[in-house]
């Protein structure tokens, strides 16, 4: 089943109380883009009036990895701002499709590997969601939850209608859902819009995003029939 | 030679970390911190030549930092140039700034900037 995000996007609520002032956002988005920008294109310059042999020591290293991790930065908030940008122009096609919670988890957290983050999901628990928006979401969450190495931890629970994903690790901030986010230190990880991405992509899945006692909430609806993977047939 | 104390203030570690080596490099002494609070702090310590200073910031953002430092008697004329990436030069006089440097900007213009401020009339350049 194919569904345009625009079709789930909520007349109020959450994401629409919070509709953000264009301007606004923008200016985030651009400030935020032009720190490692900055840092990308001066050590490029500082590599490039070094002489060949002090390119290979240890300066010439230490800026080298200074450019490299400011060109992902650079990528990383690009990439989330363009999906923002489509979110919001509601063109985003979706495809809903019963997905388990526990194998989008083990995705999300094979990426996060290095910093050992803990799930705690029933394998049988479903949601009704695009799969790659979804894990997007989640993705997201444990990156913001995990700024300066805070272990995170992410509990599914269920209701009849819905599936909450808590993402406990760094403590959440009311203030962050804000759009755009006024205060905030620049992310050197380059996640300065996971959150306005996240509220969004919820949005779009169905849900919605909230902070709860210093953790992410995450509501998406429920699949009413999902079989996990493991437990279907296999295949003679 | 004494080579000028250049204070940079910045909330972006990678921007720190660039600036402090682009000016390290010329033969500056460098110090830095990453909000106006720890920038007082700094200027506690030794006060600088110049200083370099990023606006929106955590804590205590840069024109909070401006003011603070403007009622501390030994302070009142160190120079201030704003490094910003909001792209506002006119922020600049609101902190009573001698110069403005909108991020992305040129290393060339960031080395005449300090060096005009620091270098007394026909003083050597601290690398030399």
């Amino acid at each position: 089943m194919a569904r345009d995000a625009r079709d789930t996007k909520p007349e109020g609520g959450a994401a629409g109380d919070a509709e953000p002032s264009r301007a606004g956002h923008l200016g985030f988005v651009a400030h935020e883009i032009r720190n490692p920008l900055s840092t990308a294109l001066w050590t490029a310059e500082m590599l490039a009036r070094m002489t060949v042999a002090d390119r290979g020591g240890a300066r010439g290293e230490k800026l080298s990895a200074m450019c490299l991790r400011a060109v992902a930065r650079v990528r990383q908030l690009v990439e989330d701002h363009l999906l923002c940008e489509r979110l919001d122009a509601g063109g985003l096609p979706a495809r809903v499709e019963a997905v388990g919670v526990r194998e989008a988890l083990d995705v999300v957290l094979e990426k996060h590997a290095a910093e050992k983050p803990d799930a705690d999901a029933d394998p049988s628990l479903g949601v009704e969601v695009d799969r790659g928006l979804f894990e997007r979401a989640l993705e997201a969450l444990v990156a913001v939850a995990g700024t300066g190495g805070t272990h995170v931890t992410v509990t599914a629970r269920a209701t009849d209608r819905e599936v909450a994903l808590i993402v406990t690790g760094r403590p959440a901030e009311e203030a962050a859902m804000a759009d755009p986010v006024k205060g905030a230190p620049s992310d050197a990880t380059g996640r300065a819009l996971a959150v306005p991405l996240v509220r969004r992509l919820a949005a779009a899945l169905g849900g919605a995003l909230a902070v709860q006692g210093g953790s992410w909430l995450l509501t998406v609806p429920r699949a009413q029939a999902y079989t996990p993977r493991s437990a279907a047939p296999v295949p003679p | 030679m004494n080579r000028p104390l250049v204070l940079v203030v910045d909330d972006d570690p990678d921007i720190l970390d660039a600036i402090c080596d682009i000016l390290d490099a010329e033969g500056y002494r460098v110090s830095r911190a990453r909000h106006g609070q720890e920038a007082l702090e700094q200027v506690e310590r030794e006060l600088p030549a110049i200083i370099l200073l990023d606006l929106m910031m955590p804590v205590m953002d840069g024109v909070a930092f401006a003011q603070a430092l403007r009622k501390r008697p030994a302070a009142t004329d160190v120079p201030i140039v704003v490094i910003s990436a909001d792209g506002n030069p006119q922020r600049a006089t609101a902190v009573g700034a001698v110069g403005y440097l909108a991020k992305p900007f040129d290393i060339d213009a960031l080395l005449a900037q300090v060096a005009g401020i620091t270098a007394p009339a026909g003083a050597p350049h601290p690398r030399a």
